[in-house]
Protein backbone atom coordinates (compact mmCIF):
# COMPACT_ATOMS: atom_id res chain seq x y z
CA UNK A 1 0.00 0.00 0.00
CA UNK A 2 1.76 3.17 -1.18
CA UNK A 3 1.48 6.38 0.86
CA UNK A 4 0.15 8.60 -1.93
CA UNK A 5 -2.75 6.53 -2.78
CA UNK A 6 -4.17 6.70 -0.03
CA UNK A 7 -7.90 7.39 0.12
CA UNK A 8 -9.04 9.68 3.28
CA UNK A 9 -12.48 8.76 4.18
CA UNK A 10 -14.59 8.34 7.94
CA UNK A 11 -14.73 4.48 9.10
CA UNK A 12 -18.56 4.59 8.62
CA UNK A 13 -20.51 1.81 7.58
CA UNK A 14 -22.14 3.92 4.81
CA UNK A 15 -18.43 4.70 3.64
CA UNK A 16 -17.74 1.31 3.36
CA UNK A 17 -20.63 0.19 1.56
CA UNK A 18 -19.91 3.49 -0.76
CA UNK A 19 -16.39 1.96 -0.99
CA UNK A 20 -17.24 -1.49 -2.25
CA UNK A 21 -19.79 0.07 -4.49
CA UNK A 22 -16.79 2.18 -5.92
CA UNK A 23 -14.32 -0.88 -5.88
CA UNK A 24 -17.06 -3.24 -7.98
CA UNK A 25 -16.98 0.22 -10.46
CA UNK A 26 -13.84 -0.45 -10.80
CA UNK A 27 -13.52 -3.93 -11.46
CA UNK A 28 -16.34 -3.69 -14.03
CA UNK A 29 -14.36 -0.87 -15.96
CA UNK A 30 -11.25 -2.86 -15.82
CA UNK A 31 -12.96 -6.05 -17.50
CA UNK A 32 -14.40 -4.14 -20.22
CA UNK A 33 -10.81 -1.97 -20.44
CA UNK A 34 -9.42 -5.22 -20.97
CA UNK A 35 -11.93 -6.66 -23.37
CA UNK A 36 -11.55 -3.89 -25.44
CA UNK A 37 -7.58 -4.04 -25.76
CA UNK A 38 -7.94 -7.90 -26.38
CA UNK A 39 -10.58 -7.34 -29.28
CA UNK A 40 -7.99 -4.39 -30.42
CA UNK A 41 -5.11 -6.78 -30.19
CA UNK A 42 -6.76 -9.47 -31.85
CA UNK A 43 -7.58 -7.08 -35.05
CA UNK A 44 -4.48 -5.82 -35.26
CA UNK A 45 -2.72 -8.61 -35.78
CA UNK A 46 -5.55 -10.35 -38.13
CA UNK A 47 -4.91 -7.14 -40.38
CA UNK A 48 -1.11 -7.44 -39.90
CA UNK A 49 -0.99 -11.30 -41.13
CA UNK A 50 -3.77 -10.25 -43.99
CA UNK A 51 -1.09 -7.65 -44.82
CA UNK A 52 1.76 -10.16 -45.41
CA UNK A 53 -0.31 -12.33 -47.47
CA UNK A 54 -1.71 -9.65 -49.33
CA UNK A 55 2.21 -8.35 -49.87
CA UNK A 56 3.49 -11.64 -51.24
CA UNK A 57 0.29 -11.76 -53.45
CA UNK A 58 0.82 -8.62 -54.76
CA UNK A 59 4.59 -9.50 -55.69
CA UNK A 60 3.07 -12.53 -57.90
CA UNK A 61 0.03 -10.94 -59.62
CA UNK A 62 2.38 -7.53 -60.36
CA UNK A 63 4.96 -9.62 -62.25
CA UNK A 64 2.30 -11.63 -63.88
CA UNK A 65 1.11 -8.38 -65.45
CA UNK A 66 3.95 -7.12 -66.53
CA UNK A 67 4.59 -9.62 -68.45
CA UNK A 68 1.18 -9.98 -69.97
CA UNK A 69 2.07 -6.59 -70.83
CA UNK A 70 5.17 -7.84 -72.93
CA UNK A 71 3.13 -10.47 -74.45
CA UNK A 72 0.57 -7.88 -75.87
CA UNK A 73 3.48 -5.80 -77.26
CA UNK A 74 4.98 -8.67 -79.01
CA UNK A 75 1.55 -9.75 -80.85
CA UNK A 76 -0.21 -5.85 -80.75
CA UNK A 77 3.15 -3.54 -81.47
CA UNK A 78 3.52 -0.73 -79.41
CA UNK A 79 -0.75 0.40 -78.60
CA UNK A 80 0.77 2.26 -75.12
CA UNK A 81 0.28 5.83 -77.20
CA UNK A 82 -3.12 4.86 -78.31
CA UNK A 83 -3.87 3.61 -74.90
CA UNK A 84 -2.60 7.09 -73.48
CA UNK A 85 -4.27 9.37 -75.66
CA UNK A 86 -7.91 8.01 -75.15
CA UNK A 87 -8.09 8.26 -71.18
CA UNK A 88 -10.72 10.04 -69.93
CA UNK A 89 -12.83 9.14 -67.30
CA UNK A 90 -11.91 6.65 -64.56
CA UNK A 91 -13.42 2.88 -64.67
CA UNK A 92 -12.49 1.37 -61.24
CA UNK A 93 -13.46 3.86 -58.18
CA UNK A 94 -13.16 3.28 -54.35
CA UNK A 95 -15.74 3.79 -51.63
CA UNK A 96 -14.47 4.71 -48.62
CA UNK A 97 -16.62 2.70 -45.85
CA UNK A 98 -16.11 3.07 -41.87
CA UNK A 99 -16.09 -0.28 -40.01
CA UNK A 100 -16.45 -0.22 -35.99
CA UNK A 101 -14.04 -2.84 -33.74
CA UNK A 102 -14.89 -1.88 -30.22
CA UNK A 103 -15.92 1.12 -29.85
CA UNK A 104 -12.84 2.28 -32.95
CA UNK A 105 -14.09 3.40 -36.59
CA UNK A 106 -11.84 2.01 -38.85
CA UNK A 107 -11.84 3.28 -42.46
CA UNK A 108 -12.32 0.72 -45.16
CA UNK A 109 -11.63 1.14 -49.16
CA UNK A 110 -14.06 -0.91 -51.28
CA UNK A 111 -13.95 -0.87 -55.31
CA UNK A 112 -16.62 -0.80 -57.53
CA UNK A 113 -16.84 -0.70 -61.79
CA UNK A 114 -18.11 2.30 -63.09
CA UNK A 115 -19.17 2.67 -67.38
CA UNK A 116 -18.00 0.76 -69.77
CA UNK A 117 -14.67 -0.27 -71.33
CA UNK A 118 -13.58 2.56 -73.34
CA UNK A 119 -10.61 0.42 -74.66
CA UNK A 120 -13.23 -2.76 -75.95
CA UNK A 121 -12.19 -2.04 -80.06
CA UNK A 122 -8.57 -1.23 -79.19
CA UNK A 123 -6.24 -4.12 -80.92
CA UNK A 124 -9.38 -5.07 -82.99
CA UNK A 125 -7.19 -5.82 -85.81
CA UNK A 126 -4.01 -7.09 -84.07
CA UNK A 127 -3.75 -8.56 -80.46
CA UNK A 128 -7.12 -8.35 -79.65
CA UNK A 129 -6.66 -11.64 -77.27
CA UNK A 130 -3.53 -10.38 -75.67
CA UNK A 131 -4.84 -7.26 -74.87
CA UNK A 132 -7.96 -8.62 -72.74
CA UNK A 133 -5.98 -10.87 -70.85
CA UNK A 134 -3.63 -7.72 -70.13
CA UNK A 135 -6.83 -6.00 -69.18
CA UNK A 136 -7.63 -8.62 -66.58
CA UNK A 137 -4.76 -8.96 -65.34
CA UNK A 138 -3.81 -5.33 -64.29
CA UNK A 139 -7.69 -4.96 -62.70
CA UNK A 140 -6.44 -8.01 -60.72
CA UNK A 141 -3.70 -5.79 -59.57
CA UNK A 142 -5.38 -2.78 -59.00
CA UNK A 143 -8.09 -4.59 -56.72
CA UNK A 144 -5.67 -6.10 -54.69
CA UNK A 145 -3.76 -2.89 -54.16
CA UNK A 146 -7.42 -1.21 -53.18
CA UNK A 147 -7.28 -3.99 -50.52
CA UNK A 148 -3.86 -3.63 -49.52
CA UNK A 149 -4.71 0.20 -48.97
CA UNK A 150 -7.44 -0.38 -47.29
CA UNK A 151 -5.80 -2.70 -44.54
CA UNK A 152 -2.64 -0.54 -44.16
CA UNK A 153 -4.48 2.44 -43.40
CA UNK A 154 -6.71 0.91 -40.71
CA UNK A 155 -4.02 -0.57 -38.86
CA UNK A 156 -2.05 3.00 -37.64
CA UNK A 157 -6.19 3.67 -37.01
CA UNK A 158 -5.65 1.36 -34.32
CA UNK A 159 -2.18 1.96 -33.41
CA UNK A 160 -3.76 4.87 -31.06
CA UNK A 161 -6.53 3.15 -29.24
CA UNK A 162 -4.55 0.28 -28.23
CA UNK A 163 -1.57 1.58 -25.92
CA UNK A 164 -4.30 3.72 -24.85
CA UNK A 165 -6.89 1.15 -24.03
CA UNK A 166 -3.94 -1.13 -22.20
CA UNK A 167 -2.65 1.87 -20.13
CA UNK A 168 -6.12 2.54 -19.04
CA UNK A 169 -6.63 -0.62 -17.88
CA UNK A 170 -2.73 -1.72 -16.04
CA UNK A 171 -3.62 1.67 -14.31
CA UNK A 172 -7.15 0.36 -13.62
CA UNK A 173 -5.94 -2.93 -12.10
CA UNK A 174 -3.16 -1.07 -10.00
CA UNK A 175 -6.16 1.22 -8.88
CA UNK A 176 -8.39 -1.91 -8.19
CA UNK A 177 -5.42 -4.00 -6.60
CA UNK A 178 -5.25 -1.44 -3.82
CA UNK A 179 -8.94 -0.73 -3.14
CA UNK B 1 2.71 -4.33 -118.07
CA UNK B 2 6.00 -5.27 -118.97
CA UNK B 3 6.35 -9.05 -119.30
CA UNK B 4 9.78 -10.28 -119.29
CA UNK B 5 10.63 -8.23 -115.92
CA UNK B 6 14.25 -10.39 -116.26
CA UNK B 7 15.09 -8.18 -119.34
CA UNK B 8 14.64 -5.06 -117.86
CA UNK B 9 14.09 -5.27 -113.89
CA UNK B 10 17.90 -4.22 -113.39
CA UNK B 11 18.11 -1.43 -115.41
CA UNK B 12 16.40 0.79 -112.71
CA UNK B 13 16.06 -1.75 -109.88
CA UNK B 14 19.03 -3.75 -109.60
CA UNK B 15 21.10 -1.86 -107.13
CA UNK B 16 18.41 -1.81 -104.90
CA UNK B 17 17.69 -5.56 -105.34
CA UNK B 18 21.26 -6.61 -104.97
CA UNK B 19 21.37 -4.24 -101.84
CA UNK B 20 18.36 -5.55 -100.21
CA UNK B 21 19.56 -9.58 -100.71
CA UNK B 22 22.67 -8.44 -98.78
CA UNK B 23 20.74 -6.87 -96.03
CA UNK B 24 18.35 -10.22 -95.88
CA UNK B 25 21.70 -12.10 -95.23
CA UNK B 26 22.45 -10.39 -92.26
CA UNK B 27 19.02 -11.45 -90.79
CA UNK B 28 19.96 -13.48 -87.32
CA UNK B 29 19.94 -17.10 -87.68
CA UNK B 30 18.32 -19.61 -85.38
CA UNK B 31 22.17 -20.48 -84.04
CA UNK B 32 22.02 -16.36 -82.87
CA UNK B 33 18.25 -16.77 -81.59
CA UNK B 34 19.94 -19.89 -79.01
CA UNK B 35 22.55 -17.55 -78.01
CA UNK B 36 20.04 -14.77 -77.45
CA UNK B 37 17.84 -16.72 -75.58
CA UNK B 38 21.02 -18.17 -73.06
CA UNK B 39 21.85 -14.48 -71.92
CA UNK B 40 21.14 -13.52 -68.70
CA UNK B 41 20.97 -9.77 -68.61
CA UNK B 42 21.06 -6.99 -71.62
CA UNK B 43 24.26 -6.24 -71.79
CA UNK B 44 25.16 -9.96 -72.26
CA UNK B 45 22.32 -9.43 -74.95
CA UNK B 46 23.99 -6.43 -75.96
CA UNK B 47 27.36 -7.73 -76.76
CA UNK B 48 25.75 -10.79 -78.66
CA UNK B 49 24.24 -8.70 -80.96
CA UNK B 50 27.74 -6.60 -81.58
CA UNK B 51 28.51 -9.86 -83.63
CA UNK B 52 25.58 -9.87 -85.47
CA UNK B 53 24.73 -7.02 -88.70
CA UNK B 54 23.51 -4.81 -85.88
CA UNK B 55 27.09 -4.04 -84.86
CA UNK B 56 27.60 -1.34 -82.33
CA UNK B 57 23.96 -0.07 -82.45
CA UNK B 58 23.87 0.12 -78.93
CA UNK B 59 27.44 1.75 -78.38
CA UNK B 60 26.29 4.98 -77.50
CA UNK B 61 23.85 4.29 -74.75
CA UNK B 62 24.02 5.15 -71.38
CA UNK B 63 23.81 2.91 -68.71
CA UNK B 64 21.17 1.26 -67.39
CA UNK B 65 19.81 -0.01 -70.65
CA UNK B 66 16.12 -1.01 -71.49
CA UNK B 67 14.47 -2.50 -73.66
CA UNK B 68 12.67 0.18 -74.97
CA UNK B 69 16.04 1.69 -75.24
CA UNK B 70 16.71 -1.41 -77.58
CA UNK B 71 13.40 -0.73 -79.61
CA UNK B 72 13.99 2.64 -80.51
CA UNK B 73 17.84 1.86 -81.61
CA UNK B 74 16.66 -1.04 -83.87
CA UNK B 75 13.48 0.90 -85.59
CA UNK B 76 16.32 3.30 -86.49
CA UNK B 77 18.41 0.90 -87.98
CA UNK B 78 15.47 -0.14 -89.92
CA UNK B 79 14.32 3.47 -90.75
CA UNK B 80 17.26 4.38 -92.51
CA UNK B 81 17.68 1.74 -94.72
CA UNK B 82 14.24 2.02 -95.67
CA UNK B 83 14.91 5.38 -96.56
CA UNK B 84 17.54 4.84 -98.57
CA UNK B 85 16.02 2.39 -100.52
CA UNK B 86 13.35 4.66 -100.72
CA UNK B 87 15.68 7.83 -101.70
CA UNK B 88 17.49 5.77 -104.67
CA UNK B 89 14.34 4.21 -106.03
CA UNK B 90 12.68 4.94 -109.77
CA UNK B 91 9.06 4.50 -110.47
CA UNK B 92 7.37 2.06 -110.60
CA UNK B 93 8.96 1.18 -107.07
CA UNK B 94 8.89 4.26 -105.19
CA UNK B 95 5.11 3.96 -105.78
CA UNK B 96 5.37 0.95 -104.11
CA UNK B 97 7.37 2.34 -101.40
CA UNK B 98 5.00 4.65 -100.72
CA UNK B 99 1.93 2.13 -100.60
CA UNK B 100 4.45 0.58 -98.20
CA UNK B 101 4.54 3.60 -95.73
CA UNK B 102 0.77 4.21 -96.03
CA UNK B 103 0.02 1.60 -93.34
CA UNK B 104 2.02 3.34 -90.76
CA UNK B 105 0.30 6.32 -91.66
CA UNK B 106 -2.19 5.79 -91.05
CA UNK B 107 -1.53 4.84 -87.57
CA UNK B 108 0.28 8.50 -87.43
CA UNK B 109 -2.44 10.29 -88.84
CA UNK B 110 -5.29 8.39 -86.57
CA UNK B 111 -3.00 9.34 -83.39
CA UNK B 112 -2.58 13.19 -84.67
CA UNK B 113 -6.08 13.39 -84.98
CA UNK B 114 -6.72 12.09 -81.56
CA UNK B 115 -4.22 14.35 -80.08
CA UNK B 116 -5.68 17.53 -81.90
CA UNK B 117 -9.16 16.78 -80.91
CA UNK B 118 -8.13 16.75 -77.34
CA UNK B 119 -5.84 20.00 -77.84
CA UNK B 120 -2.56 18.10 -76.41
CA UNK B 121 0.42 19.96 -77.80
CA UNK B 122 2.02 18.54 -81.29
CA UNK B 123 5.52 18.34 -80.24
CA UNK B 124 4.60 15.01 -77.61
CA UNK B 125 2.58 13.26 -80.41
CA UNK B 126 5.07 14.14 -83.12
CA UNK B 127 7.58 12.20 -81.48
CA UNK B 128 5.33 8.98 -80.78
CA UNK B 129 4.55 8.77 -84.19
CA UNK B 130 6.34 5.88 -86.69
CA UNK B 131 8.96 7.07 -88.50
CA UNK B 132 8.16 5.36 -91.31
CA UNK B 133 5.21 6.86 -91.65
CA UNK B 134 5.78 10.55 -91.58
CA UNK B 135 4.35 12.79 -93.86
CA UNK B 136 5.16 16.91 -94.61
CA UNK B 137 2.16 17.93 -93.48
CA UNK B 138 2.53 16.38 -89.38
CA UNK B 139 2.74 19.81 -88.38
CA UNK B 140 -0.17 20.89 -89.45
CA UNK B 141 -2.77 18.97 -88.04
CA UNK B 142 -3.19 21.61 -85.32
CA UNK B 143 -4.50 24.05 -87.20
CA UNK B 144 -8.02 22.03 -87.62
CA UNK B 145 -10.82 22.30 -85.10
CA UNK B 146 -12.67 18.97 -86.04
CA UNK B 147 -11.53 16.06 -88.22
CA UNK B 148 -14.05 16.86 -91.29
CA UNK B 149 -11.91 20.45 -91.61
CA UNK B 150 -8.64 18.41 -90.72
CA UNK B 151 -9.43 16.39 -93.94
CA UNK B 152 -10.34 19.11 -96.00
CA UNK B 153 -7.24 20.87 -95.35
CA UNK B 154 -4.59 18.77 -94.46
CA UNK B 155 -5.32 14.80 -95.08
CA UNK B 156 -6.52 15.57 -98.56
CA UNK B 157 -3.02 16.44 -99.78
CA UNK B 158 -1.20 13.07 -98.62
CA UNK B 159 -1.52 9.91 -99.99
CA UNK B 160 -4.03 8.42 -97.56
CA UNK B 161 -6.71 11.30 -99.71
CA UNK B 162 -8.54 8.49 -101.79
CA UNK B 163 -8.74 5.94 -98.84
CA UNK B 164 -10.62 8.34 -96.67
CA UNK B 165 -12.66 8.88 -99.32
CA UNK B 166 -13.33 5.32 -100.06
CA UNK B 167 -14.52 4.96 -96.36
CA UNK B 168 -17.77 7.44 -95.99
CA UNK B 169 -18.51 10.89 -96.25
CA UNK B 170 -16.85 14.03 -94.69
CA UNK B 171 -19.59 14.70 -91.88
CA UNK B 172 -19.48 11.32 -90.21
CA UNK B 173 -16.02 11.76 -89.49
CA UNK B 174 -16.78 13.41 -86.45
CA UNK B 175 -18.74 10.72 -84.49
CA UNK B 176 -16.75 7.44 -85.91
CA UNK B 177 -15.25 5.61 -83.14
CA UNK B 178 -11.24 5.79 -83.76
CA UNK B 179 -10.70 2.53 -83.82
CA UNK B 180 -13.53 1.97 -86.66
CA UNK B 181 -11.95 4.20 -88.60
CA UNK B 182 -8.68 2.94 -88.77
CA UNK B 183 -9.58 -0.10 -89.97
CA UNK B 184 -11.72 1.04 -92.40
CA UNK B 185 -9.00 3.30 -93.70
CA UNK B 186 -6.51 -0.11 -93.70
CA UNK B 187 -9.28 -1.82 -95.96
CA UNK B 188 -9.16 0.26 -98.02
CA UNK B 189 -5.71 0.60 -98.41
CA UNK B 190 -4.86 -2.49 -98.83
CA UNK B 191 -7.22 -3.46 -101.76
CA UNK B 192 -5.81 0.02 -103.29
CA UNK B 193 -2.51 -1.72 -102.83
CA UNK B 194 -3.32 -4.84 -103.82
CA UNK B 195 -5.02 -3.52 -106.79
CA UNK B 196 -1.27 -1.71 -107.94
CA UNK B 197 0.15 -4.62 -107.75
CA UNK B 198 -2.03 -6.65 -109.96
CA UNK B 199 -2.01 -3.97 -112.70
CA UNK B 200 1.70 -4.24 -112.20
CA UNK B 201 1.24 -7.92 -113.32
CA UNK B 202 4.34 -9.78 -113.80
CA UNK B 203 6.34 -11.62 -111.44
CA UNK B 204 5.58 -8.95 -108.84
CA UNK B 205 2.08 -10.07 -108.80
CA UNK B 206 2.50 -13.33 -108.32
CA UNK B 207 4.36 -12.85 -104.95
CA UNK B 208 2.86 -10.10 -103.93
CA UNK B 209 -0.57 -10.92 -104.24
CA UNK B 210 -0.61 -14.10 -102.43
CA UNK B 211 0.92 -12.39 -99.70
CA UNK B 212 -1.52 -9.29 -99.55
CA UNK B 213 -4.86 -12.21 -99.78
CA UNK B 214 -3.62 -13.38 -97.02
CA UNK B 215 -3.34 -10.10 -94.92
CA UNK B 216 -6.54 -9.28 -95.66
CA UNK B 217 -7.99 -12.95 -94.69
CA UNK B 218 -5.92 -12.54 -91.95
CA UNK B 219 -7.89 -9.38 -90.73
CA UNK B 220 -10.84 -10.53 -91.49
CA UNK B 221 -10.27 -13.76 -89.21
CA UNK B 222 -8.54 -11.62 -86.54
CA UNK B 223 -11.31 -8.45 -86.59
CA UNK B 224 -14.35 -11.65 -86.11
CA UNK B 225 -12.40 -13.32 -83.56
CA UNK B 226 -11.82 -10.08 -81.44
CA UNK B 227 -15.53 -8.80 -81.77
CA UNK B 228 -17.01 -12.01 -79.71
CA UNK B 229 -18.39 -10.09 -76.94
CA UNK B 230 -18.05 -6.42 -77.70
CA UNK B 231 -20.53 -3.98 -78.92
CA UNK B 232 -19.56 -4.41 -82.41
CA UNK B 233 -22.02 -5.44 -84.55
CA UNK B 234 -21.84 -7.87 -87.68
CA UNK B 235 -23.43 -5.63 -90.29
CA UNK B 236 -20.65 -2.94 -88.66
CA UNK B 237 -18.31 -6.39 -88.52
CA UNK B 238 -18.35 -7.03 -91.94
CA UNK B 239 -17.72 -3.33 -93.31
CA UNK B 240 -14.25 -3.77 -92.01
CA UNK B 241 -13.22 -7.01 -93.76
CA UNK B 242 -11.06 -5.84 -96.24
CA UNK B 243 -12.57 -7.75 -100.25
CA UNK B 244 -8.88 -8.48 -101.54
CA UNK B 245 -8.61 -12.01 -99.92
CA UNK B 246 -9.25 -15.39 -100.97
CA UNK B 247 -12.25 -15.17 -98.38
CA UNK B 248 -14.25 -12.97 -100.76
CA UNK B 249 -17.61 -13.23 -101.08
CA UNK B 250 -18.54 -15.93 -99.27
CA UNK B 251 -16.40 -16.10 -96.88
CA UNK B 252 -16.41 -13.02 -95.68
CA UNK B 253 -20.46 -13.32 -95.50
CA UNK B 254 -20.12 -16.52 -93.42
CA UNK B 255 -17.59 -14.69 -91.53
CA UNK B 256 -19.86 -11.85 -90.59
CA UNK B 257 -22.59 -14.40 -89.28
CA UNK B 258 -20.24 -15.84 -86.81
CA UNK B 259 -20.37 -16.28 -83.32
CA UNK B 260 -18.30 -17.89 -82.19
CA UNK B 261 -14.62 -19.52 -82.29
CA UNK B 262 -16.00 -22.82 -84.03
CA UNK B 263 -17.78 -21.46 -86.52
CA UNK B 264 -15.02 -19.46 -87.50
CA UNK B 265 -13.41 -23.15 -87.86
CA UNK B 266 -15.63 -24.26 -90.35
CA UNK B 267 -15.89 -21.12 -92.12
CA UNK B 268 -11.69 -21.76 -92.48
CA UNK B 269 -12.06 -25.13 -93.39
CA UNK B 270 -13.49 -24.77 -97.21
CA UNK B 271 -10.32 -22.91 -97.58
CA UNK B 272 -7.39 -25.83 -98.47
CA UNK B 273 -4.88 -22.51 -96.65
CA UNK B 274 -6.64 -21.80 -93.50
CA UNK B 275 -7.49 -25.43 -93.07
CA UNK B 276 -4.44 -26.86 -91.43
CA UNK B 277 -3.68 -23.07 -90.02
CA UNK B 278 -6.71 -23.50 -87.69
CA UNK B 279 -6.11 -27.05 -87.05
CA UNK B 280 -2.51 -26.17 -85.29
CA UNK B 281 -4.06 -23.65 -82.82
CA UNK B 282 -3.49 -24.87 -79.45
CA UNK B 283 -6.30 -24.68 -76.90
CA UNK B 284 -6.47 -22.32 -74.25
CA UNK B 285 -3.24 -21.67 -72.27
CA UNK B 286 0.49 -23.41 -73.15
CA UNK B 287 -0.82 -23.97 -77.31
CA UNK B 288 -0.11 -21.76 -80.01
CA UNK B 289 -2.72 -18.71 -80.32
CA UNK B 290 -4.15 -17.83 -83.84
CA UNK B 291 -2.30 -15.04 -84.02
CA UNK B 292 1.01 -16.95 -83.56
CA UNK B 293 0.15 -19.42 -86.53
CA UNK B 294 -0.90 -16.41 -88.64
CA UNK B 295 2.26 -14.64 -87.59
CA UNK B 296 4.18 -18.17 -88.42
CA UNK B 297 2.27 -18.21 -91.94
CA UNK B 298 3.25 -14.60 -92.82
CA UNK B 299 6.68 -15.31 -92.19
CA UNK B 300 7.13 -18.36 -94.19
CA UNK B 301 5.78 -16.68 -97.29
CA UNK B 302 7.89 -13.41 -96.71
CA UNK B 303 11.30 -16.04 -96.63
CA UNK B 304 9.47 -17.61 -100.05
CA UNK B 305 9.72 -14.21 -101.68
CA UNK B 306 13.22 -14.27 -101.34
CA UNK B 307 13.35 -17.23 -103.95
CA UNK B 308 12.30 -15.44 -107.34
CA UNK B 309 14.40 -12.55 -108.86
CA UNK B 310 13.36 -9.33 -110.48
CA UNK B 311 10.39 -8.09 -108.35
CA UNK B 312 9.32 -5.71 -105.87
CA UNK B 313 8.52 -8.29 -103.41
CA UNK B 314 11.81 -8.22 -101.97
CA UNK B 315 11.40 -5.21 -100.39
CA UNK B 316 8.19 -5.68 -98.54
CA UNK B 317 9.34 -9.19 -97.50
CA UNK B 318 12.38 -7.49 -96.04
CA UNK B 319 10.82 -4.88 -93.99
CA UNK B 320 8.03 -7.38 -92.37
CA UNK B 321 10.69 -10.36 -92.01
CA UNK B 322 12.73 -7.02 -90.34
CA UNK B 323 9.85 -6.28 -88.08
CA UNK B 324 9.61 -9.59 -87.06
CA UNK B 325 13.07 -9.83 -86.11
CA UNK B 326 12.64 -6.92 -84.04
CA UNK B 327 10.00 -7.88 -81.94
CA UNK B 328 11.53 -11.39 -81.14
CA UNK B 329 14.57 -9.51 -80.11
CA UNK B 330 12.32 -7.08 -77.92
CA UNK B 331 10.29 -9.89 -76.75
CA UNK B 332 13.20 -12.17 -75.49
CA UNK B 333 14.84 -8.81 -73.91
CA UNK B 334 11.43 -8.40 -71.62
CA UNK B 335 11.74 -11.78 -70.41
CA UNK B 336 15.05 -11.58 -69.71
CA UNK B 337 14.85 -8.53 -68.07
CA UNK B 338 11.60 -9.69 -66.21
CA UNK B 339 13.42 -12.45 -65.52
CA UNK B 340 9.98 -14.61 -66.52
CA UNK B 341 11.99 -17.35 -68.32
CA UNK B 342 8.99 -19.84 -68.89
CA UNK B 343 8.11 -18.21 -72.11
CA UNK B 344 11.35 -16.86 -73.53
CA UNK B 345 11.32 -19.17 -76.57
CA UNK B 346 8.03 -18.07 -78.14
CA UNK B 347 9.40 -16.02 -80.58
CA UNK B 348 8.56 -16.61 -84.16
CA UNK B 349 11.73 -17.96 -86.34
CA UNK B 350 12.53 -16.86 -89.29
CA UNK B 351 15.42 -18.28 -91.14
Amino acid sequence: MSGKDRIEIFPSRMAQTIMKARLKGAQTGRNLLKKKSDALTLRFRQILKKIIETKMLMGEVMREAAFSLAEAKFTAGDFSTTVIQNVNKAQVKIRAKKDNVAGVTLPVFEHYQEGTDSYELTGLARGGEQLAKLKRNYAKAVELLVELASLQSSSPGLNVPLPISSQSWMRESEKSSIG
Amino acid sequence: MLEGAELYFNVDHGYLEGLVRGCKAGLLTERDYVNLVQCETLEDLKIHLQTTDYGNFLANQTNPLTVSKIDTEMRKKLCSEFEYFRNHSLEPLSTFFTYMTCSYMIDNVILLMNGALQKKSVKEILVKCHPLGRFTEMEAVNIAETPSDLFNAVLIETPLAPFFQDCMSENILDELNIELLRNKLYKSYLEAFYKFCKNHGDVTAEIMCPILEFEADRRAFIITLNSFGTELSKEDRETLFPTCGKLHPEGLRLLAQAEDFEQMKRVAEHYGVYKPLFEAVGDGSGGKTLEDVFYEHEVQMNVLAFNRQFHYGVFYAYTKLKEQEMRNIVWIAECISQRHRTKINNYIPIL
